[in-house]
């Protein structure tokens, strides 16, 4: 069995300023409160195709699962379990457009996650707004565990995408604002952008 | 019913050896990003070195065997793509 989600999300920022903070958002100071759920995040690879503009990065994301339901749970002998993901995104600068796609590299043998998200400019204000467009993919290996609670894995960690992606989306506009305030500093040339970057993270 | 409190270990992100390296070239990473890349200035590859420096602790430092493979993998296409030559490495800050 198959679960999909489909959900979109207007940014009243400019497609630079919410790609920066897709960047941004896992390494932003206030993330591992709001996802807790994110253990490690590491860069694995980088490309620049210079005469494209065309930029390519793969990213390690460390996640921990939901708690598992206890027949799950006597089976790998934890709780929750500590999951790798993998997000590999595309940026063409000069089209504009973000592509990211993660999922998971562990526990495949149980479940499958694969989330492409995209990024594009507003097509009704193309230079102050940003269109966020997500399809979730997750499906429960029916392996040895009864099919039942196959689905109330699935089940929990479909809620547990949903929650995350919507704090995802607060952190997402929270490092907008802040990029906002900054490009605001920088263009009367008071503080260099970074300095004020650092210190209205708390 | 098994009931083992194996707790996940919780590695915050400060916790890793490379913690100081990945600071270093992320810092230098959104910066070029956001101040050039997504601006439209795209013919210049920055943070070389840092990305240099921080690469090289992964390869020693990274624990699970997916993410060494992965990694492993992303430096043979890195080693391929020398090839073009326009690739810019002596850009780095």
């Amino acid at each position: 069995m198959v679960r999909a989600y489909t959900q979109e999300h207007v940014y009243r920022h400019p497609w630079s300023r919410v790609t920066s903070a897709a960047f941004r958002k896992f390494t932003h100071p206030s993330t591992p409160i709001l996802l807790s759920h994110i253990t490690d995040v590491h860069t694995l690879s980088r490309h620049l195709d210079s005469n494209n503009g065309v930029f390519t990065t793969t990213r390690s994301i460390t996640v921990k699962s939901p708690t598992l339901p206890f027949l799950v749970r006597r089976f790998l002998s934890s709780p929750s379990v500590v999951i790798h993901c993998v997000e590999s995104t595309v940026v063409h600068a000069q089209n504009r457009t973000m592509d990211i796609v993660a999922r998971n590299v562990s526990m495949r043998g149980l479940i499958e996650v694969e989330e492409s998200s995209r990024y594009v400019p507003h097509p009704e204000n193309e230079e102050e707004w940003t269109m966020f467009r997500q399809e979730t993919n997750i499906r429960c290996k029916p392996l040895s565990v009864i099919a039942a609670v196959a689905e109330k894995v699935e089940a929990r960690c479909a809620e547990r995408f949903l929650q995350n992606s919507v704090r995802g989306r607060e952190i997402m506009e929270r490092i907008c604002i802040d990029l906002q305030k900054d490009s605001v500093v920088v263009e009367t040339g008071a503080v260099d952008a970074t300095e004020a970057l650092s210190s209205s993270m708390w | 019913m098994e009931m083992r409190s194996k707790k996940v270990p919780s590695s915050p992100s400060s916790a890793h050896p490379c913690a100081d390296l990945r600071t270093a070239y992320h810092d230098c990473f959104n910066r070029w990003y956001t101040e050039k890349f997504s601006k439209g200035q795209w013919d210049k590859e920055e943070c070389v070195s840092e990305w240099e420096k921080y690469r090289s602790c992964l390869a020693q430092h990274l624990e699970d065997k997916n993410l060494s493979r992965l990694l492993l993998e992303a430096e043979a296409a890195v080693y391929l793509s020398r090839e073009d030559p326009k690739r810019t490495d002596s850009n780095s800050l």
